[in-house]
């Protein structure tokens, strides 16, 4: 697992690498919290090389979208696989989160 | 020859059908071990992608639990995994030492007051994602079956 972090048109994007699990979810939780403890006022996440997420890593989610809200940040999710995205859809987590299909869109429009 | 390679073929459609157990210590890093194991014999399956991966997640998701919550992480309690395929379904069992719980009384984790916790999700999608679903009476071992055709 890896987070690579980069800026694009004033925007924070995560690549986030390899599954999301009860093992990985530690340090991934880690990498945001440093961009959380800045305040990191918008941040996107591309999934296209996430092969695999559980309940701990939909939960590592869930804590970096409420840590952020605390400020007022604000998060969007890019690029899941269909079979990522329909663990969104069955635990209705996509009501909570912003999900776009193509990172260049979610920059695009993140105002 | 053509006796004898049928005799084969039969052989192999029994050993498929055979119960394998897989006992590890309640330590997560073992998780791995026992989901690694179950897809590796369902490689010969022809086993959707999709179908692997609810059957990877959801494995792990039950030993998991029976780690953290049935045997509280301690180490020199047992995660008992058994599991077979048959009929083109496979069946598997975690079973851990704790005193069992009641999944009745899980909140559901899609409900608006519980959405947000940071847990709770594992059981909902074993449900979700698994063709049937059973806990034995004290509530210490789940038994799941998924289709794989």
């Amino acid at each position: 697992m890896a987070v690579r972090v980069e800026n694009k048109n004033n925007l924070t994007v995560c690549h986030v690498d390899g599954e999301i699990n009860i093992n990985s979810s530690p340090d991934i939780k880690k990498a945001f919290d440093k961009l959380i403890s800045k305040k990191v006022p918008k941040i996107v996440i591309n999934l296209s090389r996430v092969t695999y997420v559980d309940s701990s890593g939909l939960a590592t989610l869930v804590e970096i979208l409420k840590n952020m809200r605390v400020y007022g940040g604000r998060m969007r999710l890019t690029n899941l696989s269909s079979k990522i995205k329909s663990l969104f859809e069955i635990t209705k987590l996509e009501k909570l989160f912003e999900i776009m299909a193509e990172e260049a869109d979610a920059i695009a429009t993140f105002n | 020859m053509l006796k004898l390679d049928r005799l084969g073929f039969l052989k192999r459609l029994r050993d498929r059908s055979k119960k394998i157990q897989i006992n590890i210590p309640s330590e997560n890093k073992y998780i791995k071990k026992v989901s690694a194991r179950i897809l590796s014999s369902l490689a010969s399956h022809r086993i959707s992608d999709e179908k692997a991966f609810d059957v990877k997640l959801c494995v792990e998701e039950a030993v998991r639990n029976a780690i953290v919550h049935g045997n509280h992480a301690e180490r020199a309690r047992t995660v008992k995994t058994i599991y077979w395929i048959k009929d083109e379904r496979i069946t598997i069992e975690v079973e851990d030492e704790g005193s069992g719980f009641d999944h009745n009384l899980l909140p559901d984790p899609t409900d608006t007051n519980y959405i947000m916790r940071n847990s709770g999700r594992g059981v909902y999608l074993i449900k979700k994602l698994m063709d049937e679903v059973e806990f034995n009476t004290s509530g210490n071992k789940i038994t799941m079956v998924k289709k794989i055709k």
